[in-house]
């Protein structure tokens, strides 16, 4: 039974690029990203009326951007860039509604139980 | 280039005619001359450019064609931020890599050399109405088959998922047969005393 680190394999590489030739264009998409939405969220606010104040959907857009911090392929930056672009489009442009935004910050889903004992008493394995 | 002006001069005739009787479709095929022929292979023709790009600017044009080349990458590729699998089912599931057993019920080994990936089993239940088996797990049926192990440990890497080998236990087939057990060198030969 092989075990994962028995594998040793170089992961230079050469790829084609998304968007960026390198890591300081792609650091300049992402920022642009966050500016853009940084400016949106009072609109959004007003417009979805949800029962957010502007520094909550600040902090929750800052936690989104933390999330993929540890990224460091360019391509996936990019292509997360992307995404993020595509939902600010249709945040933007009301193609979502109150529900969609207030997915983002996951009030009405359930914590899964966590642990044995509480698994059990959850009843699930 | 020589064959293709031959080729030209022979054939002018012929198109000529042609195009006489039709009452000439092209003034320009009427003009031809063999020595224009001549003429106009060995003028150049100005190279086409391309309508899109005729605008851009000397950094545009070679970011375009930057794009077109590679870049190189030195950490090693994950896609768990951009597949849109749920986080509990990416890093918690682990994947057993194996080569599945040939079927005991059938002599053929057509399919049996192929790795192929499953993953660990996670809850599975009884539907109360039907008596069928439920799982909860999306995962549950995935199996994906590769050429080798070494894409199997890639396709799992990529996704995020652990993963561990089982290599096959290669069979010893051991010769035997029934008369040795009476070969002088075996114990198993019973005294008839």
């Amino acid at each position: 039974m092989a075990s994962p680190g028995a594998i040793i394999k170089s992961t230079t590489r050469q790829v084609k690029p998304l968007l960026s030739l390198d890591k300081s264009e792609a650091r300049r998409r992402v920022l642009n990203l966050y500016k853009a939405w940084y400016r949106q969220i009072p609109y959004v606010v007003m417009d979805y009326d949800i029962p957010k104040t502007v520094p909550d959907c600040r902090k929750k857009l800052r936690e989104e951007f933390d999330k993929n911090r540890h990224v460091q392929d360019i391509r996936v930056v990019d292509m997360l860039v992307i995404k993020g672009q595509m939902e600010l489009k249709e945040t933007v442009e009301i193609w979502k509604q109150k529900g969609h935004i207030m997915n983002y910050f996951k009030e009405t889903i359930e914590p899964k139980p966590q642990g044995f004992l509480s698994k059990f008493l959850a009843g699930h394995e | 280039m020589a064959a293709q002006r031959q080729l030209m001069r022979q054939s002018y005739g012929v198109f000529r005619g042609m195009f006489l009787q039709q009452r000439c479709l092209s003034v320009t095929a009427q003009r031809l001359r063999p020595d224009d022929v001549d003429k106009a292979l060995s003028v150049k023709e100005a190279p086409s450019k391309d309508t899109k790009n005729i605008f851009e600017t000397k950094e545009e044009v070679e970011r375009r064609l930057k794009l077109q080349e590679n870049i190189q990458i030195d950490v090693p590729l994950d896609l768990t931020p951009v597949t849109g699998v749920p986080e509990e089912h990416t890093r918690t599931r682990r994947v057993r890599i194996f080569k599945p057993a040939k079927n005991a019920m059938q002599s053929g080994t057509a399919n049996i050399n192929r790795w192929r990936m499953e993953f660990e089993t996670r809850e599975r239940w009884e539907n109360p109405l039907m008596g069928w088996s439920s799982s909860g797990d999306p995962l549950s049926n995935l199996n994906v088959d590769f050429a080798d192990k070494e894409e199997a440990v890639a396709f799992c890497e990529k996704n995020g998922w652990p993963w561990f080998v089982e290599d096959p236990v290669e069979k010893v087939m051991k010769p035997k047969s029934y008369g040795l057990n009476f070969h002088w060198n075996r114990n198993t030969r019973v005294s008839t005393k």
